[in-house]
């Protein structure tokens, strides 16, 4: 998944739809704990539209990986310890990947935020609360963004009924 | 659906069901079981106001066994696998399957919710269409956590756009429903499902009373309340034939 490029169906409704597997590297010195938005500016009203929220995630990890449990009562990656996710546009405290209407094409912002303080956020913020959360403690911003389409109209699977 | 269309929907229901009473009274008597009678204990029913009860109960019938009477077999096997993640057995319980929501939405189908046959049909063949499309199986054939994952796919609206023939938003289909296995598990068992009372279990419902004393309500403060078990049907003022 790569700023530009459409992303594989899988992290989409037309997939497995999990979460996508984002590493990074770069981190300013002093960061404590991480925090992770996907939005999409051209959804959503008013705009932006949240597909995924998850922070409290610690400040050595170098990445996410793919599949994050959308479960609450499961455990997360032993890497990611103490992550928590928060609520998307659809109010669920989980990763939905995008559906854009149509055969639009969309963008998809991923933000990665370094944090100079341990945060315990409680799970389901949105992603307002977010923001106000860890407002004064960003050190530093990494953001990627890929796109997604859907299939054309008509093209849709046929199987035996 | 909008708002407006799900108020008519509700309605038109209520009176439908209430239609029903009438001839579900007569049909259920002849399914009584013998443990209905004792499924309250004597001092329990007093307390409860039950003083007025019409004879034995008309709620906890065996749940009927064999074929669904409006849904294929196939249909059957993909709503069943979907009833049963919606309310899942778990630690906390049995849950919709057992407390029989499948056979209530199925017998709904042809009474209160007959208008919703087609919408099932079309939505559980969509169901198991997106299924393929998605995950690359059928919907009965994949793990719990990927079949929770399609049902958000649907409730979310995301497997409305994939081409696989939801009529509508999957949302729509979603809700439908999920709104009817609350209903076959938590509602009143006169209405076929909440076998067992297991619904009124799960969430700890005291059951109906006609009279709360005060020591009910510091038993239920203390959580030491014994539930009533028993249908609102089986109270002569909720009787539809009275």
């Amino acid at each position: 998944m790569l700023t530009g490029v459409l992303m594989p169906r899988d992290y989409s409704p037309d997939g497995r739809n999990v979460s996508p597997p984002l590493t990074w590297r770069g981190l300013p010195e002093g960061t404590r704990q991480i925090a992770v938005l996907c939005q999409d500016h051209g959804a959503g009203r008013p705009p932006p539209w949240v597909h995924w929220i998850i922070y409290n995630i610690p400040g050595n990890a170098t990445g996410l990986p793919e599949g994050v449990p959308f479960d609450p009562s499961e455990r997360m990656p032993d890497e990611i310890a103490g992550a928590t996710q928060g609520n998307n546009g659809w109010g669920l405290p989980m990763y939905r990947g995008p559906a854009p209407p149509g055969t639009s094409l969309h963008h998809y912002h991923f933000a990665v935020f370094a944090l100079d303080t341990e945060l315990d956020l409680p799970p389901g913020l949105t992603r307002d609360e977010l923001l106000e959360a860890i407002e004064g403690h960003v050190i530093g911003l990494g953001s990627m963004v890929p796109l997604y389409q859907r299939q054309p109209s008509g093209n849709g699977p046929q199987f035996p009924s | 659906m909008n708002d407006d269309d799900a108020r008519e929907k509700n309605d038109s229901s209520v009176i439908s069901r209430r239609d029903l009473l009438r001839t579900a009274g007569a049909a259920g008597a002849a399914a009584l079981v013998p443990h209905s009678i004792a499924a309250a204990a004597p001092a329990e029913a007093i307390e409860a106001g039950a003083a007025a009860l019409p004879g034995p109960s008309i709620a906890t019938a065996p749940a009927p066994t064999g074929p669904l009477m409006n849904l294929t077999a196939r249909e059957t096997e993909i709503l069943s696998a979907m009833v049963d993640r919606l309310i899942p057995s778990d630690e906390l319980g049995p849950g919709a399957l057992e407390a029989g929501a499948l056979r209530f939405i199925d017998r709904a189908l042809s009474e209160a919710e007959s208008d919703s046959a087609g919408a099932y049909r079309s939505g559980l063949a969509a169901l198991d269409r997106y299924s393929h499309y998605s995950r690359g199986a059928a919907f009965v054939e994949l793990s719990a956590t990927d079949q929770d994952s399609v049902l958000i796919d649907l409730q979310t609206g995301g497997a409305t756009g994939a081409n696989v023939g939801f009529v509508g938003s999957s949302g729509s289909f979603f809700n439908m429903v999920k709104s009817h296995t609350w209903q076959g598990t938590f509602g009143d068992p006169h209405y076929g499902g909440n076998v067992d009372f297991i619904g009124w279990d799960l969430i700890g419902y005291p059951g109906v009373r006609l009279q709360v004393s005060e020591e009910d309500q510091r038993a239920l403060e203390a959580d030491e309340l014994t539930p009533v078990r028993r249908s609102a049907y089986d109270y002569a003022t909720f009787r539809a034939d009275q």
